[in-house]
């Protein structure tokens, strides 16, 4: 699956081919290599020199989502790639950001480490969907750092996973700001491993982790979430899980830190079957145990 | 083929055969034996617990309640073990008494899913749950609509209602009750009416009533006033001991 029209995307990369950037006033959009050479402030960001990946600086507001659109297509590539996005101060903004495998059985290998910067009272809207085929290795690592009042909603979705997925993420969040981060995924003969890490360090600072996770068909999801609070702040983690089968397994790890008086940090987690009551219903209005079982799995995860 | 059997009456839509039922490793149903025919209206009174709802969900197919032995023909057809979405198909059709609910599907979404009608009929009238969440954070009353509203979407042959009326007040169980009489009865399908307090009955008219006591119908009469007079007055109690106790059916 490829985003519908290339040229509505800012950035198309297939294989390690950059094949579009779309350019618009008031936002820069380049490869990652050509930005570190060109903007040296951007080396103590990349951290290591990139080799590719997008580098997106947003400086007057679009009233448009900002679309990416990384994709595997040939035969056992393996991406590695640096994403920067920073997004000035005061600005709304939109991302929708696909990472996908055109083909099924490309034995591919996906690797990104992605920084995203919310200056002073900035706004994202960041929907992160993936698409794999069932032999990729995909390893995301994305860090999000927002400063004093900047607001972050972030979804990741992933309805079709690779064989691996290493999915972390980690939030610092400065005074006043919050995050809402919602991670849905139906893991399907797949090995997923997540990892949330939410820094609560400014004063008044608020986050939610809410994990949707839908194991089937032999597969495992271990998930390691943790909150700290360093300051007065609010934080919540909400782990639901579903399993499908009696072969696959769910694992949560909640790890809530408080390191101030004043903070609150809570927790609920669940983890069971899908519901005998609610699957009966379904197939008592005609629909087949797979129907009823898809449209549940669908409905748990769209919560 | 080995479904049809040649031994039922073929003039019977529903024939339940010496059915006996197990839930939960309890005995529920102790060899329940009625017929319901092409266009009739029939009624099931019981107290609490004496298995009309296994019944309903045993008819519809519902696997969590097993059957130790009996029969259940629809249309000649023997549907004793038939899944329960081959018997939507075949038009059985149940509204619950307490619908799950269900996340992340709208209603309106949900009768497009499953939809036999062409339309729904207009005498609905304006329907705010369609947009709401199946069974979620609706009211009562609501719920009861919404599976009205989903037995019509199928275009059912046979309609369970199982205490649709429960939970309703005056004015909804008018609007159910007509909804109902116009949608189902008027158009000739097959209903069987579960329920407690009986008020819907003055609307819908059923043409033959059924006592289940304890797993067992132990009185089959065509007048539901006569039936329903009597349990009010003296109980079901009564019921077992009344001259009509020697109408039920036998087989």
């Amino acid at each position: 699956m490829a985003m519908k029209n290339a040229k509505n995307v800012h950035f198309l990369q297939i294989d390690h081919q950059v094949k579009n950037i779309f350019s618009l006033e008031g936002v820069v959009v380049m490869p990652s290599p050509i930005a570190y050479k060109k903007y040296p402030w951007t080396k103590r960001l990349f951290l290591n020199e990139p080799k590719e990946g997008y580098f997106i600086w947003v400086k007057k507001q679009v009233d448009f989502p900002l679309r990416t659109c990384i994709s595997l297509a040939s035969f056992k590539t393996s991406q590695n790639l640096s994403n920067l996005m920073i997004i000035e101060k005061n600005l709304k903004i939109k991302a929708e950001v696909l990472c996908n495998a055109l083909k099924n059985n490309l034995y591919g290998i996906h690797q990104a480490k992605g920084k995203l910067i919310l200056k002073e009272g900035a706004s994202l809207e960041y929907n992160h969907f993936h698409f794999w085929g069932e032999n990729d290795l995909v390893n995301p690592d994305y860090e999000f750092y927002l400063e004093k009042g900047a607001k972050l909603f972030y979804h990741y979705k992933n309805f079709q996973p690779p064989k691996n997925l290493n999915f972390k993420t980690s939030l610092e969040l400065e005074k006043d700001s919050q995050v809402d981060l919602k991670v849905d995924i139906l893991a399907n003969k797949s090995l997923v491993n997540l990892e949330e890490n939410l820094i609560l360090k400014g004063e008044n600072s608020k986050g939610i982790i809410r994990l949707r996770l839908v194991s089937k068909n032999k597969s495992e999801i271990k998930s390691l979430a943790k909150i700290t609070a360093l300051n007065k702040a609010t934080g919540h983690l909400d782990c639901q899980g579903r399993l499908v089968d009696n072969y696959s397994k769910i694992s949560l790890i909640p790890n809530l830190v408080c390191l101030n008086k004043n903070a609150q940090l809570t927790h609920e987690a669940s983890i069971g079957k899908i519901s005998e009551e609610e699957l009966i219903y379904l197939r008592s209005r005609g629909l087949t145990e797979k129907e009823a079982i898809d449209l549940i799995i669908n409905g748990f995860l769209e919560k | 083929m080995d479904n049809y059997v040649k031994n039922v009456d073929k003039t019977m839509l529903l024939q339940i055969k010496n059915l006996k039922v197990k839930a939960n490793s309890k005995q529920i149903l102790k060899g329940i034996n009625f017929r319901i025919k092409n266009k009739e209206i029939v009624v099931l009174l019981g107290p609490n617990g004496s298995g009309k709802t296994v019944l309903a969900q045993t008819i519809s197919g519902n696997p969590h309640y097993k059957i130790e032995s009996g029969e259940i023909y629809f249309n000649n057809k023997k549907i004793t073990k038939m899944p329960p979405e081959k018997r939507v198909k075949l038009g059985i059709v149940l509204a619950w008494q307490n619908p799950p609910a269900i996340k992340g599907i709208s209603l309106e979404n949900f009768l497009k899913k499953i939809k036999k009608a062409k339309e729904l009929p207009s005498s609905l009238g304006n329907l705010n749950i369609l947009s709401k969440e199946l069974n979620t954070n609706i009211s009562g009353g609501e719920k009861k609509l919404s599976e009205l509203i989903q037995v019509l979407a199928l275009n059912p042959k046979f309609v369970i209602f199982d205490e649709i009326d429960s939970g309703l007040d005056l004015r909804n169980l008018k609007k159910v009750a007509e909804i109902i009489k116009k949608e189902i009865i008027d158009r000739k399908m097959a209903v069987l009416i579960i329920t407690h307090n009986g008020q819907i009955l003055n609307y819908l008219k059923p043409t033959k009533t059924l006592v289940l006591v304890d797993g067992q119908i132990i009185c089959e009469h065509q007048n539901y006033k006569i039936v329903l007079n009597t349990i009010k007055k003296y109980g079901y109690e009564k019921c077992k001991k009344c001259p009509f106790f020697a109408n039920r059916p036998s087989s």
